[in-house]
């Protein structure tokens, strides 16, 4: 019995140790408890534009899909890094999230527009059919399936970390 | 005339204001949506159900939660709808499954331990 009580002394703290060792040293992107890849709901949304109403089927094969609003603040953090990511050549598309059109093209035209096309998404419906809880949300997207989908600001650490290692073995972008 | 016309804005501000009314086709389906919405979290302010919070993702889930009940979906199908959108973790009651077998069962296992090296030391004495 002693032995017994004196082994379990011993694993309790080699069992922490090894847990918590584990769990701080995991550089591996976490997407969630249950993140699973998904097909991206239909839908049919005005561009904020008004100019035409756009479908699943109009999504590029390959694309980035940027939850933005004018409201949002940490889309404007965010709006430098994705200038520069259209400038490299990425797609980007946007989800323009419970906002005003006439806003949103304000802001686009104040600060520069990285989006190849903004669908309007007032009553937020494609984005609670995504998942998606506030702004700024990004989702990497091949062939209608989402891939990556990260809340919060995108910049070149969580770039580096999260969306490049997915986009290259997934061979992306080329 | 003015105060008529002023009385009559002062209402309307009071309807737009007024929080949103979910209508259903029966008296069940709405005790449904109200047990619904206390089982789920918001997903935004995680400490609080939807039925407590008015956050704009919260609002939507509600309505989404009264059209698809309105719809005819069970409460397990609408469940399994925030589940693969939100994450497990907005259910309030997690599930029985595999991966939390540990959660439910742990503690009994713990006690059954825990016991059993209680009596054993009692005979040894």
């Amino acid at each position: 019995m002693k032995i017994f009580i004196r082994l379990v002394i011993l694993i309790i703290p080699i069992v922490g140790f090894v847990f918590f060792y584990n769990l701080l040293t995991e550089d591996k992107f976490y997407p969630g408890a249950n993140f699973d890849r998904f097909n991206v709901p239909v839908f049919a949304l005005d561009d904020i534009t008004s100019q035409k109403i756009y479908t699943k089927d109009d999504l590029n094969d390959e694309l980035l899909l940027n939850v933005w609003a004018s409201w949002c603040i940490t889309c404007r953090v965010e709006h430098g890094f994705l200038m520069e990511l259209k400038q490299e050549g990425f797609l980007i598309t946007g989800l323009n999230y419970k906002d005003e059109s006439t806003d949103a093209n304000n802001w686009l035209n104040l600060y520069g527009n990285p989006y190849s096309f903004s669908l309007h998404d007032i009553k937020g419906s494609l984005a609670l059919d995504m998942g998606v809880t506030g702004a700024p949300e990004t989702f990497l997207i091949k062939n209608g399936e989402v891939l990556v989908h990260y809340s919060g600001e995108v910049n070149l650490a969580v770039w580096d970390n999260v969306f490049y290692p997915v986009i290259k073995e997934n061979k992306m972008f080329r | 005339m003015k105060k008529i016309v002023l009385l009559n804005l002062l209402f309307s501000i009071c309807f737009i204001q007024g929080n949103e009314v979910y209508k259903f086709h029966s008296l069940e389906d709405e005790k449904r949506f109200y047990d619904l919405i206390q089982e789920i979290r918001c997903p935004k302010c995680t400490s609080g159900s939807i039925a407590s919070s008015n956050a704009p993702v919260s609002e939507d889930l509600k309505n989404k939660i009264a059209e698809l009940i309105n719809e005819g979906y069970s409460d397990k199908e609408i469940k399994e709808y925030a589940k693969a959108r939100f994450g497990n973790e907005v259910l309030y009651n997690p599930e029985v499954n595999s991966s939390t077998y540990l959660l439910w069962y742990g503690p009994f296992i713990f006690l059954f331990m825990i016991l059993t090296g209680f009596f054993f030391r009692r005979k040894s004495q």
